[in-house]
C-alpha cells in the first residue's frame, strides 16, 4: 500500500508540473462551459423539462471530449518510462508490477475526475442562480457521474495498456484513440435505426452499448448490469497491462 | 553475496550470456571487464532482479532473483548504465522519493537522504531540477539513490562513464571508501580503473567468463608478467644468444642499437611465467664483464592481458 501512495505521488506530481496538465484543464473547462452555455440557451427558449436540461450537457460535445481526454491523459504513462529508461530505475526498486499499474492508473483517473468538476461547479451556479424555477435533478445527475466515472474508468485503462505498449508517446496516443473511438462506434451499432439484424439480438446487443447505459443513468434508471460490465472490463484491462509488464521484461 | 550458477541470458534466440558461473564474496570490490556487447549489463540486469535468467540459478544474498525478487531487490543498490532518471524532479525529491519506494522506514529518510547527498558532494545543487543539472551531478545523483536505502551490496554499470577527470577521482575515491562496508560489484571499460579499486577482476567476452583474478595475477599471464630492458656495450647477436640459453628466459631481442653510440645496444629479455630474472641476468651480464648503464623492469598492463585474454 505504501509503495502505491508513494507512487502515485510521483505520478501526480509529474502530471502537475507541466504546463500542458494546466492547459488541457483550462480547454476541458472552456468546452464544458460553452456546452453548459448551450444548454442554458435551450432552457430559456423552449420548454424543457429538467432532466432534458441535463441531457442536452451529453451531447455531442460531451462525447468528443470524454473521448479526446483518453489518450491526452494516458499516453505518457509508460512510454515516458520507457523512453527514459526510467522503468528500469523503477523495476530495480522493490516495486510489484501491478503496484505501478495501479499507481499510474489512479494517477490518471484523479485527474480525469478533476477535468469534470466544473461540470458540477456549472450546476451548482444554476441551482443558486435559478432558485426554483430550475430544479436541478440531483438523483439523475448523481448517476450521470457515476456512469461518467465507470466509462471514464475502462476507457483509461485502455488509455495506460495502450502506452505500456510502446515506447512512443504519439504511437500510444493514436492506439488508444483509435480503440476508444472503435468501442463507443461499436456500441452505436445497435442503437442504429439502420440496424438490420434479429430485433431480439438487436435488445440483447444494448445491453453493451454504452450510449444506453449513459441515457438510462441520465434518465435516473440506475442498472447493476453496466455498473459491473465496466468494474469487470476495468479490472481485466489492468490484469492484462500487469501481464504485459511482466513478459515485457523476459523478452526485452 | 552473489553466487552466480550456470547462467544463460538469451532475448529471441540471441544469447547475450552463455553458461556463466561465478562467485563475488562478502566485502569484495569486483571489477566486471569486457569489450562492448560482452553481456556485461545484461548479467548486472540479471543481479539487479530486472531481467530474469532463461536459465541458470542466480542467488544475492542468500534469495534467488526470481523467486524473492523484491527480498533482493531491498538489499542492493543499482546504477543502471545512462544512469536514468526523473528530469522533472528536484534531487532532494528525487532521492527522498527514491529512498521512500525502497522501503526506508519513514523516520530514516532525511537522514539516509543528507548522508547520501554528502558522499556523492550533492549539497550545492539538493534545491536544483535534475534536467538541468550536467552528467557529472547526474551521474552522482545516480550513485547516491543507489546508495540511500543503505544497501549490502552495490551494483554499478559504469558509474565513471562522462565524468571529468576530477569527477573520476572523486568516484573512485567513493567507491573504494564505500568498499570498506559494502560489497560492490562495477562495470568498467577504464582499466587502469580496476586496477587502482578492485580486489579481483572478471573478464567476460561474448557472453563468456575469460578470466577471473586478482588484477596482478591476471599481469602474470601476459608474457611472464613483464620483461627487463638492458642497455649495454656488447655485440647484439652475443648478448642474445647468452640470454636465450637460460632456462628462466623465454625471448631475448634486440630493441635497437644507439645511433649516436654504436657500441651500445638495448636488449629486452622475456621472463618464462611466474620467473624473475633481474639476478640471473645481472650474474651473466657480471661474468661475462659487459657495460651496464641500465637496467629496469617492465611491467605487463592490464590493458595487455586484457588484449591477450580477449583475443584467445
Amino acid at each position: 500500500m505504501m509503495t502505491i501512495w508513494t507512487l502515485y505521488r510521483r505520478e501526480m506530481g509529474s502530471i502537475f508540473v507541466s504546463p500542458v496538465a494546466y492547459l488541457v484543464m483550462a480547454a476541458c473547462s472552456l468546452i464544458q462551459g460553452f456546452s453548459f452555455a448551450l444548454h442554458l440557451d435551450h432552457l430559456n427558449a423552449q420548454q424543457e423539462t429538467r432532466i432534458s436540461a441535463l441531457q442536452a450537457n451529453l451531447g455531442f460535445f460531451f462525447w468528443l471530449l470524454l473521448l479526446g481526454q483518453i489518450p491526452l491523459l494516458t499516453m505518457r504513462t509508460f512510454s515516458e518510462e520507457y523512453k527514459m529508461g526510467t522503468i528500469e530505475m523503477l523495476l530495480t526498486a522493490p516495486v510489484r508490477e501491478w503496484e505501478l499499474v495501479l499507481a499510474k492508473y489512479f494517477g490518471v483517473l484523479t485527474f480525469f475526475l478533476l477535468l469534470w468538476t466544473p461540470v458540477i461547479i456549472n450546476l451548482l451556479f444554476l441551482y443558486a442562480f435559478s432558485g426554483d424555477h430550475v430544479p436541478v435533478p440531483w438523483p439523475q445527475t448523481g448517476l450521470c457521474y457515476l456512469m461518467l466515472l465507470l466509462i471514464g474508468m475502462f476507457y483509461l485503462a485502455i488509455g495506460v495498456l495502450m502506452s505500456s505498449m510502446t515506447r512512443n508517446q504519439i504511437v500510444a496516443a493514436v492506439l488508444a484513440f483509435v480503440v476508444v473511438l472503435s468501442l463507443f462506434l461499436l456500441s452505436l451499432l445497435p442503437l442504429s435505426p439502420w440496424f438490420g439484424g434479429d430485433r431480439e439480438f438487436q435488445l440483447w446487443l444494448m445491453n453493451f452499448s454504452t450510449l444506453q447505459h449513459m441515457w438510462n443513468f441520465s434518465n435516473g434508471i440506475f442498472d447493476s448490469r453496466p455498473v459491473v460490465l465496466y468494474l469487470s472490463l476495468t479490472l481485466y484491462v489492468l490484469f492484462v497491462n500487469e501481464r504485459l509488464l511482466v513478459a515485457r521484461r523476459h523478452t526485452s | 553475496m552473489i553466487k552466480v550458477k550456470n547462467l544463460t541470458k538469451s532475448y529471441s534466440g540471441f544469447r547475450a550470456v552463455q553458461d556463466i558461473s561465478f562467485e563475488v564474496n562478502r566485502g569484495e570490490i569486483v571489477g566486471f571487464l569486457g569489450p562492448n556487447g560482452a553481456g556485461k549489463t545484461t548479467t548486472m540486469r540479471v543481479l539487479a532482479a530486472y531481467l530474469p535468467p532463461t536459465d541458470g540459478d542466480v542467488r544475492v544474498a542468500g534469495f534467488d532473483v526470481v523467486k524473492d525478487t523484491l527480498q533482493v531487490r531491498r538489499r542492493i543498490g543499482y546504477m543502471p548504465e545512462n544512469v536514468p532518471l526523473y528530469h522533472d524532479m528536484r534531487v532532494d525529491e528525487f532521492l527522498r522519493f527514491r529512498a521512500r519506494l525502497k522501503g526506508t522506514a519513514s523516520r530514516k529518510i532525511r537522514e539516509r537522504v543528507e548522508t547520501v547527498k554528502g558522499l556523492c558532494d550533492l549539497k550545492e545543487v539538493e534545491r536544483k531540477i535534475i534536467g538541468t543539472l550536467s552528467k557529472g551531478y547526474r551521474q552522482r545523483v545516480g550513485l547516491a539513490d543507489a546508495m540511500v536505502h543503505d544497501p549490502e551490496m552495490l551494483i554499478l554499470d559504469e558509474p565513471t562513464i562522462g565524468l571529468d577527470p576530477k569527477q573520476i577521482i572523486a568516484v573512485r575515491e567513493l567507491i573504494k571508501s564505500l568498499g570498506e562496508h559494502h560489497t560492490i560489484l562495477l562495470s568498467t571499460h577504464i582499466l587502469s580503473e580496476v586496477e587502482m579499486i578492485c580486489n579481483r577482476v572478471i573478464i567476460i567476452n561474448r557472453g563468456r567468463i575469460e578470466a577471473s583474478d586478482s588484477p596482478d595475477n591476471l599481469k602474470k599471464v601476459v608474457r611472464g608478467g613483464g620483461a627487463l630492458l638492458l642497455e649495454l656495450r656488447a655485440a647484439a647477436a652475443t648478448v642474445i644468444e647468452k640470454f636465450e640459453a637460460l632456462t628462466d628466459v623465454d625471448d631475448a631481442e634486440l630493441v635497437k642499437v644507439q645511433p649516436d653510440d654504436p657500441a651500445w645496444c638495448r636488449i629486452q629479455v622475456f621472463a618464462k611465467p611466474g620467473c624473475d630474472l633481474r639476478d640471473t641476468i645481472f650474474a651473466v651480464v657480471r661474468k661475462e664483464g659487459w657495460d651496464l648503464r641500465e637496467m629496469s623492469r617492465t611491467r605487463a598492463t592490464l590493458e595487455e592481458a586484457f588484449v591477450e585474454i580477449i583475443q584467445d
